[in-house]
């Protein structure tokens, strides 16, 4: 809804005109009219195509690689556009390794973990928003700290801690950690949780439902921006993961696609046509997620500024 | 609650149905390493996954299978360095593979963190002949193997017989001296205003500061026996090779060379395929490149040049080992497997099929006269056999780890031109003694 303006309530009707008037004898900057104002849209707009062509042009350069020869990668001096179109790395990018079982392990795992950040996060969250009980605060800043430990501090006691638990070289230790919440995520969703009036949930509760229900059928459907926010951030994380899977993974048949990239890059040479057409393969997903759900992708970035 | 339930019971079946998965199930009996036919499995990483590679030691393994009937080695690919990161925790957790190809600098320091097992109860005293000493030598810890040299290389240097003709050198007699190779690379400049259509040679392409270093001392900053109790970091020697790398750089151009390096770096692009650069210093293995990128280069392969007449053509080497990880499950079965690996038939299939460098003497020698090689490949695989013979490693001593990081902040200073050769070569010097001194 748009905004009323809030002098109307005070302001006579000759004020008010007299005031509009002097706004439109003076247009602000991006009212100018005609000509001007279409120089300045087209001078904005070339901007802004020049910008957009600046941060697509690694997007391009990664392009016009993965269809070049190897021969031609190595000329000098480089060329901008492919000599001839070699449709073929892709498909030979593709057969370099088990590439479809290593789509297919990376979607179960991708899968999985989105499922448990939304769910378990939101769980947690919902907890600390919303539910009273001792030592909250302490709990919370104890929540809050895990994230000021690198992940690198805590990667061999982990490591250690899942091969006692015999899950390495199985998924378990890439997605059971997802089901048991995040710091930046629980806050992330508290500070939404926030925002819902106490008044709601104490209504559920007078109606009998327990906390539990009141998450399921309130807290989750009015919470969706955040979901989203976080199930996108939780997506690239996975699938973009590239340590977890080293370490945990023994057997070749469970690699996935991060792992599968690496064939491309060895100790002297690298096949760099072959590994920007598995690069942006793999990248297409994300890419797309990015499509389609851009608004919560902003929202997010928002969100997780603090400056919503 | 109804609602409840579906979600929960969808969640619950899949759950369950993964779990049938490969990757769902646990291993909980401490990994028993016998397969159905009751072979001992071996697991052995290695980083060799490329398309070029892959297949020969896939090969290598095969056939060690297929040699006798009491193991079976199974080997895994991980990525190239991090696979050195997956082993160290896989260490710390007590389930390391049973065979892992390694940095052959690192072994000694890995043998005294007793992350690699002691190898000298495998083997007798003709053992080690096989392997070219300076290898040996580099996987000792107070006088035990922790790792068996497995490929190596060394540096040699690169030219355009075409260049060299147009130029007026003669293409059979290669700079055999530094000072000869200032001339060369004088003659075979082709000016054009500030840049150049063809640039005759730049020393820091292709190799560091330190293998020119090595170069002119003949042995590296330890001495000869790797021993911290001498560390010679600033010399008169050093200072004056510093200051002649440097002079390259200030008569070519920080423009010209900044640009060559990005293109030569990134392995994207190499100005030595195209003619504009008419000398390089590389690995043999370079040799694998021209004949793919760049099959009508005609070039020719020499030694590195040496500091002054008669010093020697010192070059510069490193390598990777096959060791057992401390904690392996059966170290006998991996043991055999390692022996195999690094024996003169494996090595030979491997040197020549992969055209690289192994550790092996007789396999190496033998390589350079297989016929499966080309006339120019026998060439540049006969180099490399003799330049092994002046190649030294620098492994690092056990009391410097990583001493190279203290070494080369100041030797780049040195090159922005904020400090002289005489003041980046002492603070290097202070800054290695600190770190001997804290791990003494």
């Amino acid at each position: 809804m748009a905004k009323t303006d809030d002098r109307s309530d005070y302001l006579t009707d000759a004020e008010q005109a007299e005031s509009r008037s002097a706004l439109n004898t003076k247009p602000r900057y991006w009212e100018h009219r005609g000509n001007r104002n279409n120089m300045w849209r087209l001078f904005n707009f070339v901007l802004l195509a020049a910008g957009s062509l600046l941060i697509l042009s690694p997007l391009w350069w990664m392009f016009a690689t993965s269809l070049k020869t190897m021969g031609e990668v190595m000329s000098y001096p480089p060329s901008f556009f492919p000599e001839s179109w070699e449709w073929t790395n892709y498909i030979r990018a593709w057969q370099a390794a088990p590439f479809t079982t290593y789509t297919i392990n990376t979607i179960t795992i991708t899968t999985l973990v989105v499922i448990g950040s939304v769910l378990a996060n939101s769980f947690i969250a919902y907890g600390f928003a919303k539910i009273p009980f001792r030592g909250k605060g302490i709990w919370f800043a104890i929540v809050l700290s895990t994230m000021m430990i690198p992940g690198f501090v805590t990667l061999i006691p982990q490591y250690v801690l899942f091969a006692n638990l015999g899950w390495v070289n199985t998924y378990y230790p890439l997605i059971v950690p997802h089901f048991f919440g995040s710091a930046f995520y629980i806050f992330l969703l508290r500070q939404f949780y926030m925002t819902i009036p106490t008044e709601l949930i104490e209504a559920a509760k007078i109606e009998g439902a327990s906390h539990f229900y009141i998450w399921w059928k309130i807290g989750l459907p009015l919470t969706k921006p955040a979901l989203a926010t976080v199930a996108i951030f939780s997506f690239n994380g996975a699938w973009n993961d590239f340590l977890g899977p080293l370490l945990y993974l023994n057997d070749e048949n469970l690699y996935t696609l991060q792992l599968g990239l690496a064939v491309f890059k060895g100790q002297l040479s690298t096949q760099w046509n072959y590994l920007m057409a598995g690069s942006l393969l793999v990248l297409l997903p994300v890419i797309l997620l990015f499509f389609f759900f851009q608004k919560y992708f902003i929202q997010g970035i928002n969100l997780s500024s603090g400056g919503k | 609650m109804k609602k409840l339930r579906m979600p929960l019971l969808v969640l619950t079946s899949t759950t369950l149905m993964l779990s049938a998965c490969a990757g769902f199930q646990t291993n909980n009996s401490s990994e028993e390493e016998t397969n159905e036919e009751g072979k001992t499995v071996v697991d052995f990483w290695s980083f060799w996954g490329s398309e070029l590679r892959r297949p020969v030691i896939d090969k290598i393994v095969a056939d060690f299978n297929a040699s006798q009937d009491e193991i079976e080695v199974k080997h895994t690919y991980s990525p190239w360095g991090d696979i050195w990161t997956k082993e160290l925790a896989a260490i710390a957790a007590g389930n390391p593979p049973d065979v892992v190809i390694n940095d052959i600098n690192a072994t000694a320091i890995r043998g005294k963190e007793n992350q690699a097992m002691n190898l000298s109860e495998f083997m007798d005293d003709s053992f080690s002949e096989k392997f070219y000493p300076e290898l040996w030598n580099a996987t000792l810890y107070e006088g035990d193997s922790y790792g068996i040299p497995f490929n190596t290389d060394t540096r040699v240097l690169f030219y355009n017989t075409d260049a060299f003709e147009e130029a007026g050198l003669d293409p059979e007699d290669p700079p055999s001296t530094w000072a000869e190779l200032e001339e060369y690379a004088a003659k075979l400049d082709v000016k054009n205003g500030d840049d150049y259509d063809r640039l005759g040679f730049y020393p820091l392409w292709g190799v560091g500061y330190d293998v020119w270093l090595l170069n002119a001392n003949g042995e590296n900053y330890f001495g000869e026996d790797n021993n911290v109790d001498n560390v010679n970091i600033n010399t008169e020697t050093n200072a004056e090779v510093l200051n002649w790398l440097k002079s390259w750089r200030d008569r070519i151009g920080e423009d010209v060379v900044n640009s060559y390096q990005a293109q030569i770096d990134s392995q994207q692009g190499n100005p030595f395929f195209s003619g504009d650069l008419a000398m390089l210093v590389q690995q043999p293995t370079f040799y694998t490149q021209i004949s793919e990128y760049a099959e009508d280069l005609n070039f020719g392969v020499a030694p590195l040049p040496e500091y002054e007449p008669g010093n020697g053509h010192t070059s510069w080497g490193g390598g990777f080992v096959a060791e057992i990880p401390e904690g392996s499950s059966d170290p006998e079965a991996a043991w055999a497997f390692i022996e195999y690996l690094t024996g003169a038939e494996a090595q030979e299939y491997w040197a020549v099929q992969n055209f690289d460098n192994v550790a092996n003497i007789e396999a190496a020698e033998a390589a350079a006269e297989n016929d499966e090689l080309s006339e120019e490949g026998q060439m540049v695989y006969q180099m490399a056999v003799e330049s092994m013979e002046n190649t030294l490693l620098t492994p690092a001593p056990v009391e410097a780890p990583g001493f190279y990081n203290y070494i080369n902040p100041h030797v780049d200073e040195f090159f922005l031109g904020s400090m002289t050769a005489e003041e980046a070569l002492a603070q290097a010097q202070a800054d290695v003694e600190d770190l001997i001194q804290k791990n003494q």
